[in-house]
């Protein structure tokens, strides 16, 4: 077998990719390992209903009249109607420093800026020249690590407003500890604050059918429950690659999404990458009646919050750090269909050696994540009020769960500190998209799919 | 094919990947990418779609030849005299 562009990785950067090129070029091959697509976004069935992983909103919420913004880019590069995502907005969400301050902020960047200006009026004016710097930048020229956390407090002169600021881009999209490059800081500020969250109206499944009939409408192929077990090349002159099961395919191109060392390991070649800690999380879904309602909750979306005296968005040295994490009220979105079900999420930085640890031995592994949920759930209750009576249904990822099931390594779902941009690992006709090349979120990821694939495989074939 | 009809080859490309784009105020001569609100990635949709439909295998160094209406048929002219 021989095709012009193997694909390996069903998540939405090699979905992405595969629509993409399949437009043009029909014959392309896109190899999956689970039995099912959608990589950190996908889903799963328990307790009669289907559970999303991976999906809190999305981020890059954009009108369809702001033509160059990277929600209708990518749409427009899909062929993929606006109206088929049924776009449902966010309410309003929140950034809280227990004890400290808060900060509002919707898909309305007045609230936003309003609030910081009634509740940080001495950074105000700083904050001002932030935006401009924001506006002006270019983060997709490579450049050396820029701390974007000296940038600003240089700007804001209050480091509670720099870490609050910081709180929601860490969590929704940062591989690195404490700090976060210039670059990626201004691309997620953009994604986040100045364009907004949104979700579809139906689930993550639907979104990944609508890619894949696409895809598989202009004569794409896909292959799940394919192992890659080694990348065949000469040199840096890839020709294909070997599964698990014995079968060889060839092919003039591969697009690899798993990941820039997960890539190296199947090419057989050292990376040369520095290695630097990977951040793990552990998710904990709480179905609750729908009838509950959070009493302080207040319809908000999602809520990032730090209770500690200092925000510290590192790995921890136990299990799981209970002191910051992310709240997720997937209902909470404007207009959605009727649901008959209700969630909190919570999500927590975790430490994957510790976890890993543990699971020679199955009962304590267990208890563990039991033990994260019920430390959980009363912090999530501080912040929403009580639903401990409402829960009907709890299952908790760690990062061990993440690994098993995409496969990325130590289960760190922003993959390697360490970005590739340009998606160039120094092969010949192999080039890497998705989490390692450095576009987040759900958006940013099938971005990085189809800027690769316009960048380096479609002008050349 | 004729003057027009690569003309209007280059602006039914267009309104399929911009369905909103506006021809009334289009001039010729001047960049196609700053007057309809193309990036980069919608213009690389031109290429592909001349491939795909006229089997024209445009080099990557003759991208800026598509750059306005007019160098677009100018450029194509000769590549679609037998189309």
């Amino acid at each position: 077998m021989h095709v012009p562009l193997l694909i390996i990785g069903g998540g939405l950067s090699g979905l992405a990719a595969a629509l993409r090129f399949a437009r043009f070029i029909p014959d392309v091959l896109l190899l999956e390992q689970h039995s099912r697509i959608g990589g950190l976004n996908s889903y799963y069935y328990r307790n009669n209903r289907l559970f999303e992983t991976g999906l809190h909103a999305i981020t890059n919420y954009a009108p369809a009249a702001v033509k160059n913004a990277p929600l209708n880019r990518l749409l427009r590069q899909l062929k993929i109607k606006r109206k088929d995502l049924d776009i449902h907005q966010q309410n309003q969400s929140e950034i809280r420093f227990l004890d400290q301050e808060s900060l509002l902020f919707s898909n309305d960047f007045s609230l936003f800026e309003a609030e910081i200006a009634n509740k940080f009026p001495a950074s105000h004016p700083g904050f001002q020249k932030l935006l401009q710097l924001i506006d002006q930048y270019d983060p997709f020229t490579p450049l050396p690590f820029i701390s974007a956390k000296q940038v600003l407090q240089e700007h804001l002169q209050d480091t509670l407003l720099t870490d609050m600021l910081l709180c929601p881009l860490m969590y929704y999209g940062s591989s690195i500890e404490r700090d976060m490059d210039l670059g990626q800081f201004v691309i997620m500020f953009r994604a986040i604050f100045l364009e907004g969250m949104f979700r579809p109206g139906g689930t993550i499944k639907d979104l990944l059918d609508l890619l894949l009939k696409h895809y598989t409408d202009y004569g794409g192929k896909i292959k799940t429950k394919a192992t890659v077990k080694r990348i065949l090349h000469t040199g840096k002159k890839i020709h294909g690659v070997l599964l698990s099961d014995g079968q060889e395919i060839r092919c003039d191109y591969i697009l690899s999404t798993i990941g820039s060392e997960e890539t190296f390991t199947l090419l057989d070649e050292p990376s040369s990458l520095e290695i630097l800690p990977r951040l793990g999380f552990v998710e904990t879904i709480f179905e609750i009646e729908k009838s509950t309602e959070l009493k302080q909750g207040h319809d908000r979306t999602i809520i990032f919050y730090n209770a500690a005296d200092q925000f510290l968005y590192q790995q921890p040295d136990s299990l799981v750090d209970f002191n910051s994490g992310v709240i997720c009220l997937p209902q909470n979105f404007q207009d959605l269909p009727e649901s008959p079900f209700k969630e909190v999420r919570t999500t927590h930085l975790a430490n994957y050696s510790e976890w890993k640890s543990l699971k020679q031995d199955k009962s304590s592994y267990n208890s563990a994540k039991d033990r994260v949920a019920l430390t959980s759930l009363p912090v999530a209750e501080k912040i929403l009020g009580n639903f401990a009576q409402n829960i009907v249904y709890r299952d908790t990822f760690t990062p061990l769960t993440i690994e098993r099931f995409t496969a990325k390594k130590n289960g760190a779902i922003y993959g390697n500190p360490v970005k590739i941009k340009d998606g160039d690992i120094g092969y010949d006709n192999l080039y890497l998209a998705g989490t390692d090349q450095g576009f987040l979120g759900i958006i940013g990821s099938m971005l990085s799919g189809v800027s690769i694939i316009n960048q380096h495989i479609l002008p050349r074939l | 094919m004729t003057r027009d009809a690569i003309r209007d080859l280059i602006l039914e490309i267009i309104e399929d990947i911009d369905e909103d784009a506006d021809f009334d105020t289009l001039q010729a001569d001047k960049p196609l990418r700053d007057q309809l609100d193309l990036d980069s990635m919608d213009f690389l949709d031109i290429v592909m779609e001349l491939r795909k439909r006229h089997k024209l295998q445009i080099p990557e160094e003759d991208y800026p030849e598509l750059a306005t209406l007019d160098s677009c048929v100018n450029y194509l002219e000769p590549l679609l005299a037998d189309a």
